[in-house]
């Protein structure tokens, strides 16, 4: 009916004159085919069964274009509205392209109805939107809520916090920090004298109990300027620092001014070191004769020459790691000027060092004890000649050898160094062969079956991947098994349960077996068993220690997959 | 005796008595009690601290088994009070207990 009253009017009304119509422009412009329409039409019309002959035909090509389109637009609004299908965005854009098309029309009552049918879909997308908009805030709040509880509990957990209650330890060094603030805040006093108030308002300290304390301040990473105070101290003679990433270069001079007895200094990752407060601690201890500086990449070679040179006569033990700065020609400073004096000397991951072929010209004192050469830059600058012209200088009196990362080093160096110049009552007490991985079973078993190790404490042969079972039985029937505190066979995939049948030593209490095929829960408890005074096992890595592994009391595993955080 | 209990001695011979489940909350406590001491039926030796030290320490363990099972949503617990001339020795022993 509603189609009927208006046909013959819409009809009558969009008669166009004219070459081409605008609207006819645009529908050629975007490719819509009049044909395609037609078809469309005319399947509506058989789906209706309405009668084709009331289509007025006849009619110039353009009127009867127009005509069609809208007929087809009207009967498009129909279905949309009838059926109810279509998203409200459908439905507008549907009551947009109709009012557009529809503006030749002048009838108020089309009018009307235009403005009537596009209300409808606004009114409800709106009162929609307004229902989503109250249900998206309400998701961005729990989102918010819950991304701040991931936040901290990963906070947390990175910090290894348990639980929401502070550790007594960070509550005290809070109180330790506050009251050095306050103390600066009130310096109208000498510095000598605040530092040791300081000492006794906090309750005071032993000297022999700095260092534990400064273990506990770097484990904390609280050792700073501030806390540095409490360990400006005339009787202080040794000091080991841990993490010295927040002490200035300021801190060192201070330290060096006001702790002017200390002998034996460890500044482990001494990054604000510079070459102001190397030179000053040179300077103003003149008492120091072991320096052991991890990370000091401000310091120059120029820096390093003039430290040796007024080093000389009395730096005895000198350990440096991790700094590109420190050149052959810093190496070859230490050596002419200190060179006599050296008794312990490290050099680990030192990335300009190549020259190690200088150690054996300068390293000949009598009482030398310790050697370190780790992870030099160029593997074969550390060969099998170095070390066994080396030990053939040194080996009668080492106690400690180590030899990480040093992987050019062959059975040759076993056998023709460490057998042949370490003395049969050896007194070596740690030695360390990591990644040795040219070494073999062969020489190793020659090396312990010739040479008794009766003072062996640690021992580590950790990546050493050729070494098998009769290596580390032939070290065990070694005067070694009494002796040993300390065993590292990480990722010695080569041994089978064998090995640990003979591993019994009654002073072991750590043993590393991380990535070791062969450890199982057997083998758990029978190293337990052997072992009286074992306290920790690593055994990252071994997949076949289970949750059913049963232990001694007192021993505890690290690493177990069952294990949960 | 009780086996819910254990007993710490100071250096000057001071005892103080603690729940076992307070003590576990030390992992070197926790050690000691687990571990070949067993035969020792509860009564631990710290001769290295002081007895207001050890005072002290046993006060945290208990404030600390009390607070710690508190909702993370709850903000309502109180602060623990350190006396200032007790700091540096309470913080070596804290490193030594892990706590």
């Amino acid at each position: 009916m509603y189609r009927s009253r208006n046909r013959p009017k819409r009809g009558g009304e969009n008669e166009v004159k004219g070459p081409n119509s605008a609207l006819t422009q645009f529908l050629r412009e975007e490719g819509i085919s009049a044909e395609n329409i037609k078809q469309k039409w005319y399947q509506r019309q058989s789906k209706k069964q309405e009668d084709a002959t009331d289509e007025k035909k006849g009619k110039a090509e353009d009127d009867s274009f127009t005509a069609e389109i809208s007929r087809v637009v009207e009967d498009e609004e129909i279905d949309e509205i009838g059926t109810g299908s279509g998203t409200e965005t459908e439905r507008a854009q549907v009551s947009y392209d109709a009012r557009m098309k529809l503006v030749p029309a002048d009838s108020d009552e089309e009018e009307y109805e235009t403005s009537h049918i596009s209300d409808t879909p606004v009114s409800l997308s709106s009162a929609n939107d307004r229902e989503s908009l109250t249900k998206k805030r309400q998701n961005t709040a729990k989102i918010i809520q819950n991304r701040r509880r991931k936040r901290k509990r990963a906070a947390d957990l990175l910090d290894r916090r348990v639980n929401k209650v502070s550790s007594l330890q960070s509550l005290c060094i809070t109180k330790i920090s506050e009251n050095i603030s306050k103390w600066q805040k009130e310096a109208d006093e000498s510095s000598k004298l605040v530092f040791n108030k300081l000492r006794d308002v906090l309750g005071g300290v032993s000297t022999a109990n700095l260092n534990n304390l400064a273990k506990a301040l770097s484990k904390n990473r609280a050792l700073n300027d501030h806390t540095l105070q409490l360990f400006l101290k005339t009787d202080l003679k040794r000091l080991t620092f841990s993490d010295c990433s927040k002490i200035s270069f300021d801190g060192y001079k201070t330290l060096a001014i006001f702790s002017p007895h200390l002998t034996e200094l460890s500044l482990q990752m001494c990054g604000q070191l510079n070459h102001e407060s190397l030179l000053y601690i040179a300077e103003k201890l003149p008492n120091l004769k072991s320096l052991n500086l991890d990370g000091p990449f401000l310091i120059n070679e120029d820096t390093w020459e003039k430290f040796f040179v007024i080093m000389k006569g009395r730096l005895e033990e000198f350990h440096i790691s991790n700094t590109h700065r420190f050149t052959d020609k810093s190496l070859s400073n230490l050596l002419i000027n200190c060179g006599s004096t050296l008794v312990s000397l490290g050099l680990s991951r030192l990335d300009s060092i190549s020259n190690y072929a200088l150690l054996p010209q300068y390293l000949v004192n009598d009482e030398f004890h310790s050697l370190c050469i780790e992870y030099p830059f160029n593997e074969e600058d550390v060969n099998d000649e170095i070390i066994i012209n080396l030990l053939g200088q040194i080996g009668r009196t080492l106690r400690k050898l180590v030899l990480n990362g040093c992987i050019d080093l062959t059975d040759s160096m076993i056998i023709n160094g460490l057998t042949a110049f370490i003395p049969e009552k050896c007194p070596l007490e740690v030695l360390s062969l990591e990644e040795s991985d040219q070494i073999t079973t062969d020489s190793l078993s020659y090396f312990f079956s010739k040479v008794e190790l009766n003072n062996l404490i640690e021992c580590s042969f950790r990546r050493c991947l050729q070494l098998g079972d009769m290596a580390i039985i032939e070290l065990l029937l070694n005067g070694a098994r009494d002796s040993l505190r300390s065993l590292n066979l990480n990722s010695l995939k080569e041994l089978t349960k064998e090995a640990f049948v003979a591993l019994a030593c009654p002073n072991l209490t750590y043993l590393d077996l991380g990535f070791v095929r062969c450890v199982d829960d057997s083998v758990i408890q029978m190293l337990g068993e052997q072992n009286p005074n074992l306290t920790v096992i690593d055994v990252f890595g071994d997949n076949l220690v289970t949750e059913k592994a049963t232990m001694r009391p007192g021993l505890t595993l690290i690493g177990r997959q069952s294990d949960s955080i | 005796m009780s086996q819910d209990f254990v007993t710490l001695v100071s250096k000057d011979d001071k005892e103080y008595e603690i729940s076992r489940s307070a003590a576990m909350i030390s992992p070197t406590l926790k050690a000691m009690i687990e571990g070949p001491f067993r035969e020792s039926k509860g009564r631990i030796e710290l001769k290295q601290f002081d007895s207001h030290i050890l005072e002290k320490a046993v006060e945290y363990l208990n404030y600390n088994l009390k607070y710690s099972g508190v909702s993370e949503d709850d903000d309502e617990i109180p602060e623990f009070e350190i006396p200032t001339e007790m700091s540096l020795e309470l913080l070596l022993a804290a490193d030594y207990l892990s706590i």
